[in-house]
């Protein structure tokens, strides 16, 4: 079943990849245009995406209960990280990502507090301070 | 082209302070990305080629961190599966079989000397081999136009598909995907900006090195979280070694299983993995007299670890001599050179001679330099081992973060990683392999280009894309891949049947 929905997904990409790219028609400059190499991609996607409908492999097992919730809870997770760390800064939004994924992984609350602690003063002291690389000092250390 | 003087000028290279230095921070870091289960060649270097960038690293220090981080990574990989019968990566799976064994009899200290003996063997075997193969290969390709290049892209995204195991459908698929997230940007050509949805950010392609950290890292985490084990993993203890370091010298299985390595690793598509299985295959065939195969036979230790390194030379071969890499690690690096303006190819060994010598006498160095790294300092590297993957991984996690970020300096590249993250997750549980995805995206814009020129030159006439022999020849070796691969698949079809008919 997993890959029949992926021969759909796959079939609708391809239509749609290239529908948007027949948008792309330019008279003039070479021969071909932007849209003659994406026209010449998908066709074989679809052709493989339809053929995946039709003979699907075996389902994979797909992560159920509090595996699934833990997968979805870290992307959330990565998201928010992403959002803040320019605005909040590097050591402190790193400190509490580590430290929520470590204790997620199973460490308990002291030891991934610690854990968050090291990495990101471990990390900052390495990236700003050694190799020169700027991280986002953010308002907590912007002085 | 002389070799000798080349080379010489290439040790020159090689030698300076500061390559010398990223060379040794090469090695060790690949030595510990190869020892850690989890983290991979490909993860390890998709992370690192940002801070080569934000260095500001000239292109052949780049090269030399990212290849001596590919070697090292080949040497780290063993260490994982002789103590703890878990492999550091895929290709040190077959080390396993009698490195565990070995370890377990009290001889770890033994196991992990082979093994470092043979890495250095099958190592420099290949640099030998990449020393007088390059050149000659790199000339035969100033015969290549633009046609021919189209041809071989196809062949290479093809041949992947091809070869590696799995459903060969999805492999293909995925290839063409990449293509697909390759032409997301502004055509060069034209100007025509397309698939952007009008984000700005998307105007100047998707960088591929944050797919890459996605598809792979954020992935990798994602896995984990399903897969990790409770309690800690046993380690067998290091120990003295039980003998002296020559009589812990397998020449003959090193030459064997390095040539039969380095020929695997050249031919695109195929790469470590299956290098260390065919090593351990032959190996198995020509010296398992009492059938002491899998019980801690030495030459078993020591097969798979020359074949492995062995390809790892080898598959610099087809990247530095014609721009097509063969596995997904060095399809990163080929990204890499091209961001940093220099494109690989036989033009790069007539204008640019000082990046490619500079580079193979430098795997020379790296190669002594993890010969001696790895024989007295394996102590360090498993300890390392030691420490609670739940510390590990999240630190993975924010090294990516910074990688991508060092890029652009904008949460857009970040969330788009998250994305491809997770996109990758559902890949992996679909069994659709990553690399191919990868290698799509790096080989999409030269590929589009090649097509283009030869229509230009043609004046849009298709049939220009097949009249020169060497195009032919090839796009024949493309359809010779595509038949087996459907021949390969409805056997596999098959026996799926049968398994399922006497179940």
């Amino acid at each position: 079943m997993s890959d029949r929905i992926l021969g759909i997904l796959l079939a609708l990409f391809a239509g749609w990849y290239i529908w948007e790219a027949r948008s792309y028609a330019v008279e003039f400059g070479d021969p071909v245009g932007p849209a003659f190499f994406p026209e010449l991609v998908a066709p074989p996607i679809g052709l493989l995406g339809l053929y995946l409908v039709l003979r699907p492999d075996p389902d994979p097992t797909w992560s159920r209960g509090r595996y699934l919730l833990a997968q979805m809870a870290t992307v959330a997770a990565l998201v928010i990280y992403a959002l803040v760390l320019q605005p909040v800064g590097f050591i402190l939004s790193t400190l509490v990502l580590v430290a929520c994924l470590t204790a997620m992984l199973g460490a308990r609350l002291p030891q991934a507090l610690a854990g968050g602690l090291a990495t990101s003063l471990g990390f900052f002291a390495l990236f700003d301070w050694l190799l020169g690389i700027p991280l986002p000092p953010g308002f907590v250390f912007a002085g | 082209m002389d070799i000798i003087p080349s080379l010489a000028h290439g040790f020159a290279v090689a030698v300076q302070p500061v390559n010398l230095l990223v060379a040794f921070i090469g090695c060790f870091v690949g030595t510990v990305i190869g020892a850690l289960p989890g983290i991979g060649p490909v993860n390890g270097i998709a992370i690192l080629i940002p801070l080569a960038f934000s260095l500001d690293l000239s292109p052949v220090s780049a090269l030399i961190l990212l290849t001596s981080v590919y070697y090292g990574s080949m040497f780290g990989g063993r260490i994982a599966s002789i103590l703890l019968n878990i492999p550091g990566d895929s290709s040190a799976v077959v080390t396993c079989i009698d490195g565990y064994p070995m370890a377990k009899q009290g001889r770890a200290a033994d196991a992990l000397a082979i093994s470092a003996i043979s890495s250095f063997a099958g190592g420099t075997l290949a640099t030998l081999g990449l020393t007088l193969l390059a050149p000659t290969l790199a000339m035969a390709a100033i015969y290549f136009g633009p046609q021919e290049y189209f041809a071989l892209y196809i062949m290479a995204i093809v041949i992947v598909g091809g070869i590696a195991t799995g459903n060969p459908a999805k492999t293909l698929v995925a290839g063409l995907l990449g293509l697909a997230i390759g032409t997301v940007g502004i055509d060069s050509a034209t100007g025509v900006p397309r698939f952007t949805f009008g984000a700005y950010e998307l105007y100047e392609g998707i960088d591929f090195v944050i797919v890459a950290i996605g598809l792979f890292a954020i992935s990798e985490f994602l896995v984990y979280i399903e897969q990790r084990q409770t309690g800690p993993v046993e380690q067998v203890p290091v120990g003295r070694r039980t003998t002296t370091l020559r009589r812990l010298t397998y020449p003959a299985t090193s030459l064997r299983a390095g040539l039969l390595g380095f020929v695997i690793g050249v031919l695109p598509g195929a790469g470590a993995t299956l290098a260390s299985f065919m090593g351990y295959a032959l190996e198995k065939r020509v010296a398992d007299k009492d059938s002491s195969f899998g019980k801690g036979n030495p030459r078993g230790v020591a097969a798979p670890e020359a074949a492995d390194n062995a390809a790892a030379g080898g598959s610099l071969v087809p990247m530095l001599t014609l721009g097509v890499p063969g596995s997904g690690t060095t399809a990163i690096m080929l990204g890499m050179l091209v961001t940093l303006n220099v494109q690989p190819g036989p033009l790069l060994f007539q204008q640019q001679p000082e990046i490619v010598w500079g580079l193979v006498a430098a795997l020379y160095v790296s190669n002594v330099i993890l010969l001696v790294l790895n024989i007295p300092l394996v102590g360090i590297f498993a300890k390392l081992l030691t420490v609670p993957p739940h510390f590990l991984m999240p630190g993975v996690v924010v090294v990516s973060f910074l990688g991508v970020y060092s890029v652009n300096q904008n949460a857009f590249d970040l969330l788009l990683m998250v994305g491809f993250g997770a996109f990758g997750y559902l890949l992996r549980k679909l069994s659709v392999p990553l690399v191919p995805v990868v290698l799509g995206i790096i080989l999409g814009t030269p590929m589009e280009q090649s097509l283009r020129r030869a229509m230009a030159a043609s004046g849009g006439d298709f049939s220009a894309l097949f009249q020169s022999p060497l195009a032919l020849g090839l796009h024949a070796i493309t359809a010779c891949i595509i038949i087996v691969a459907i021949l390969r698949e409805s056997r596999r079809r098959m026996d799926e049947a049968a398994t399922a008919r006497s179940a």
